[in-house]
């Protein structure tokens, strides 16, 4: 068995010593310290906007670039008409596992069009981002590409999205804004019919 | 008497209020220079009103939630002795600045006051009295926890500090034997005369090797970084483990003061103190022949002054080497202080006995 | 009898059988979308090709008899490459949406065009809109553009129901399924129609879009619609409740079993299990207050000891399984017993439907707890005419001759009337209900138990013509709710006249020894089709006879 033996460095004397090495730190750290100073001052004063003092990004003000994969919150697509793309073939529901999606599909008025989500709910706090509904929708009709990455929520139910805050992304930030219901009721089963859209009236089948 | 009393106090009350204040604003800088010096922004939120102030409210903000927050003692702790302990170490702290002369002779009518809270003669005796005394806030904080990894960090913290105050001590018996007292003002004082008639005769300028010994001995003394091994809270374990609120808050206060301390000791012993190059009581004496009259209220204003700014470059000094050196290994932290420092130390007080026995006269 | 050799493997059938069957026999399917064995043999779908040595050309599997000699392949390159391009015949008019199809998951189209399909389309024209959402009848919808023109149900509705509703109009690619002007496909085998298409063109109305197939559990079972037994399949659904209301069972397919319903399931039976999931009894009650098994059963325990056993009446019903009806009789030995209820006959026919709308009053006849039928075609096999029956019963209790009363499952209100109930519940010292759903009885019990539907619990069912079959356990009952025979046996337990047996398969050991008509039956030789109990007319499944 071949044995590299790697040796330690040797220090020099002036190493040894450790104060003139701390002396180079020292010029390291002190020469950040004095061009930021000055770039920050610089920037006070709306010269050198050019050139970054800091490396850091201000979260909330402010946000990181996202690739254009990200994967992000959900949203759910829309038809020209404004009614969602989905046909709830349940194709996400399926393929979810963590599943998070929760759907129930009724019969879509428009024949050919023939079935349409009345309830499509996603449990942010089990989502795990893999995509995979993405993936698998037939229609386009589910995305990841909001770019909201802040998921805060004082309790679980209200981590969960229902069809309204997916088909428009804004109902939900902030949190606290939102006072939509939840979970909706199932038309099917002769409940108040909440899965509807503006735009298009939606009589439950019978 | 009744008014020299209220002179002692309102002198008490100046460094008091001076040295907590700097203490306060230690946090701030100590996080905006290791931002800058790290590429960051730092802490720049806490608005009081929307005003953010550069994150200047944050150390307020800390303060009111270290008073906020719960007080655990634990459970089978010595309750006295757990809260005596960062009272100790606290009080310790502040009472070393009594001996710190901060100004020269003040005279206002016919009385003359002495800016400096304590006039003590052995008033280097009296701040390595009280330095040491910190220890016992160290010892006792990790002995009352009822917790071995706080007796394990106080134990650690006094080891080391016990070893460095041997090189501490030694180091300015070089100090005391070039100016021949151990009164702080005396020592600032004969700071004053010139060598040569130009080099102002300055610790630094005689007793280099014992400033850069003082130095590293003090900054272990005061664990700071790069000794900062009983403490460095995040990574081990240390004496305050066992500590929260505001209890936890008054080491964490302890640490800045003791960084003033080093710093004003650094600059009485070594930097002239608030001596101003060629400025005498009577004005600036330029050795290339200019001369500038000063009155005496502007010459003592002058020397508190240069005292001030001088501490404040050492507090930036420290904290600029502070994040730049990396901790030490506490085998590599024994044996420097033992086997580096110590030894140094003593030849360096035999080099400067028997500089000053040949040549004595000449400094 | 005919030699032929399909995919090299020999077999010898009888003269006048197509290859398709031959094939099956051999255990080789051949695919098919038009051909049912159920049906006559149309031969227009042309997706079961098969090679046939010495032929220039592919032959449909389905209609071609086979001869000496034949030699046949059905997995060769020219019979796969027939097999594509018929796929691809068809599939030009039919939509590629199969995620929106509720057929997706267990649609031939489907499965034949992963095997065989022709991956890379060449059909680049505009498809025929045809009609997506038709309602053919109560249960069934269409959507003709789905509809691969099979024509199987079309066939059902002419040789099996025999009436004719449905028919393929217009020519070419415009053809379509449709139903003659002013029909309506509401005959009582109407839903048939959806289990035998092989695509996603008809579709159940009441479960269509509630939930994917690849969602649903199956288990098998036996129809308790009525005293037919047919052989289905329950398709269930328990870990997604939103999908179907929160209800379990979602539908319901027949199965194939050559003697008691062959492919097919009446719609009664079909869509008679909503009380299953809706109106059940949750919880034990004395006097309507939520109580507990243990109060329940000490109590009852205790007022049987107290009380003289012929004093004691049971009304027990021909809706519980055999085993059940053997612990009753065990355990209230001596006691006045009967599964018989005055109930007026229900509709039926001359297939399927029987009138008895009880799936197991043969074996209670069996067991001696329920008269003969009037007009016995049977064979002999009816119970006793001494037998109590409930009328009488209830008479007694009426009459405050009873001590204890216990109701299986029954609603004395609809059987006696309200009046007559009243006075039972109060001339009974210890009225006690056990059942799965509320009815106008519970008010009136003392103690009310709540009991596992036949879904929900083991044991076996004799049907009108004497054939035992295993009802299998479905799903789990309820939280709260106890199967009978559990019941039975730990009130056996608490009276003091504990069984051996500790489940369904060990009570009917138990039965089959004290039973001559049980004899030698066991759960393994009834098995998944069921087993004639001895003396009884039922057809005995013959192999050679071929299948229809």
């Amino acid at each position: 068995m071949a044995v590299k033996v790697v040796r330690r460095p040797e220090l020099t004397f002036w190493e040894k010593l450790y104060l003139p090495q701390i002396f180079c730190g020292m010029k390291i750290t002190s020469r950040h310290f004095f061009k930021n100073l000055f770039l920050h001052i610089a920037h006070l004063f709306g010269r050198l906007q050019h050139i970054p003092a800091a490396a850091t990004i201000q979260y909330p003000e402010e946000l990181r670039p996202l690739m254009s994969r990200y994967r992000s919150r959900h949203r759910l697509t829309r038809r020209d008409d404004g009614s969602p793309r989905c046909v709830g073939c349940m194709l996400c529901e399926t393929v979810c596992p963590a599943r998070c999606i929760t759907i129930v599909p009724d019969e879509h008025p428009d024949p050919d069009v023939e079935k349409f989500p009345v309830r499509f709910d996603i449990d942010l706090g089990m989502c795990v981002y893999c995509g995979y509904c993405v993936e698998v929708c037939p229609e386009d009709a589910i995305r990841m590409d909001t770019g909201i990455l802040d998921l805060a929520a004082y309790s679980r139910e209200a981590m969960q999205l229902d069809i309204h805050e997916l088909l428009d992304p804004e109902l939900r930030k902030p949190v606290a804004a939102c006072d939509l219901e939840f979970p909706h009721q199932c038309s099917v089963h002769g409940g108040e019919m909440k899965g509807g859209w503006e735009g298009t009236a939606v009589t439950p089948s019978s | 008497m009744m008014v020299d009393l209220m002179i002692k106090l309102v002198l008490a009350g100046i460094v008091l209020f001076a040295v907590l204040n700097l203490a306060g604003f230690h946090t701030w800088v100590e996080r905006k220079q290791s931002a800058l010096i790290q590429d960051r922004i730092g802490a720049n939120r806490a608005p009081i009103l929307g005003f953010r102030a550069l994150g200047m409210f944050h150390g307020m903000a800390d303060v009111l939630k270290m008073f906020t927050k719960e007080d655990i003692v634990p459970k089978g702790a010595d309750r006295t002795l757990h809260m005596l302990a960062p009272f100790l170490s606290v009080f310790f702290a502040l009472v070393t600045f009594a001996a710190i002369p901060f100004g020269d002779r003040l005279v206002i009518g016919d009385r003359v006051i002495e800016l400096q809270v304590a006039k003590i003669d052995a008033a280097l005796l009296y701040i390595f009295a009280m330095l040491s005394l910190g220890v016992y806030g160290v010892i006792l904080a990790g002995f009352a926890s009822r917790n071995n990894y706080a007796i394990l960090g106080g134990l650690r913290a006094t080891a080391q500090m016990i070893s460095y105050e041997i090189a501490l001590g030694i180091a300015i018996i070089g100090v005391i034997m070039v100016y021949g007292t151990m009164d702080l003002s005396e020592i600032v004082r004969s700071q004053g005369q010139l060598i040569g008639g130009w080099l102002p005769r300055w610790g630094i300028v005689v007793q280099p090797v014992a400033f850069v010994i003082f130095v590293t001995a003090a900054l272990a003394e005061t664990k700071r970084l790069p000794f900062d091994l009983p403490e460095g809270e995040s990574e081990i374990i240390g004496y305050f483990v066992e500590y929260s609120g505001m209890k936890f808050g008054m080491f964490f206060l302890t640490d800045f003061l003791e960084t003033i301390v080093v710093a004003s000791l650094v600059t009485t012993l070594f930097f002239g103190g608030w001596q101003v190059p060629y400025l005498t009581p009577d004005g600036f004496h330029f050795p290339w022949g200019w001369e500038i009259p000063v009155a005496n209220w502007l010459y003592v204003l002058f020397g508190v002054a240069s005292f001030s700014i001088k501490g404040l470059i050492f507090c930036f000094l420290f904290m600029q080497l502070r994040w730049t050196v990396p901790r030490f290994r506490y085998d590599q932290l024994m044996s420097l202080g033992w086997k580096g420092l110590f030894p140094v130390a003593v030849l360096n007080v035999i080099v400067t006995a028997i500089v000053l026995v040949f040549f004595g006269e000449a400094s | 009898m005919p030699d032929v050799i399909i995919d090299g493997q020999e077999v010898s059938v009888p003269r006048g059988t197509t290859v398709i069957q031959a094939a099956e026999q051999l255990g080789i399917f051949i695919p098919r979308y038009c051909y049912h064995p159920g049906l006559s043999t149309a031969g227009n779908c042309r997706i079961c090709l098969v090679e046939v040595e010495k032929n220039p050309k592919l032959q449909v599997a389905c209609n071609l008899p086979v001869t000496d000699g034949m030699v046949v392949h059905t997995r060769g390159e020219a019979a796969e490459d027939g097999r594509r391009a018929v796929l691809e015949f068809l599939l030009a008019n039919h939509p590629l949406d199969c995620p929106v199809c509720d057929q997706s998951g267990e649609c031939d189209l489907q499965n034949f065009y992963m095997k065989f399909g022709l991956y890379d389309p060449r059909f680049h024209e505009h498809k025929v809109k045809k009609k997506k959402a038709v309602q053919l009848g109560p249960h069934v919808m269409l959507d003709q553009e789905r509809c691969i023109l099979c024509s199987r149900c079309v066939r059902f509705t002419e040789e099996i129901t025999e009436t004719g509703e449905l028919g393929i109009f217009n020519r070419g690619d415009r053809a379509e399924l449709a139903i003659y002007p002013g029909g309506v496909l509401d005959n009582p085998y109407s839903t048939n129609v959806v289990d035998i298409c092989p695509v996603g063109a008809l579709t159940e109305r009441e479960s269509r879009f509630k939930v994917r197939v690849w969602y649903l559990s199956s288990a098998p079972t036996v129809c308790n619609g009525c005293s037919r037994g047919c052989n289905m399949d329950m398709h269930f659904v328990l870990d997604r409740p939103h999908l179907n209301d929160g209800r379990r069972v979602v539908r319901v397919k027949p199965r194939h079993n050559p003697d008691v319903n062959q492919w097919w399931l009446c719609d009664a039976g079909r869509y008679g299990l909503g009380w299953i999931d809706e109106g059940r009894l949750g919880e034990v009650r004395e006097r309507g207050a939520t109580s507990t098994w243990d109060a329940a059963l000490a109590a009852i325990a205790r007022a049987m000891q107290e009380s003289d056993r012929s004093r004691v009446g049971v009304i027990a019903s021909a809706q519980l399984t055999c085993e059940e009806l053997f612990l009753i009789r065990e355990i209230f030995d001596g006691a006045r017993v009967s599964a018989a209820v005055p109930e007026e006959p229900g509709a039926c026919d001359d297939f399927l439907v029987e009138s008895d709308k009880n799936p197991n009053t043969q074996g209670a006849r069996l067991l001696g707890m329920a008269g003969p039928v009037i007009g016995d075609t049977t064979g002999g096999l009816g119970g006793s005419a001494d037998v109590p029956d409930g009328q009488a019963i209830a008479q007694a209790a009426r009459s405050g001759e009873l001590d204890v009363l216990w109701v299986f499952g029954h609603d004395l209100v609809e059987l006696f009337g309200a009046e007559s109930a009243h006075e039972i519940a109060q001339n009974v010292g210890l009225l006690v209900f056990s059942g799965t759903n509320e009815n106008a009885t519970v008010e009136l019990a003392q103690w009310v138990v709540p009991t596992a539907a036949y879904l929900e619990k083991d044991g076996t069912f004799v049907n009108c013509e004497g054939r035992v079959q295993r009802i299998g356990r479905v799903f789990a009952p309820p939280a709260g709710v106890r199967e009978d025979w559990s019941v039975l046996l730990e009130l056996a337990e608490r009276s003091g006249r504990p069984r051996d047996s500790h489940e369904p398969r060990t009570i009917f050991a138990a039965l089959a020894a004290a039973e001559a008509a049980f004899a030698g039956l066991t759960y393994e030789s009834i098995g998944t089709l069921g087993a004639p109990v001895a003396g009884s007319a039922a057809r005995v499944m013959s192999k050679a006879e071929p299948t229809p």
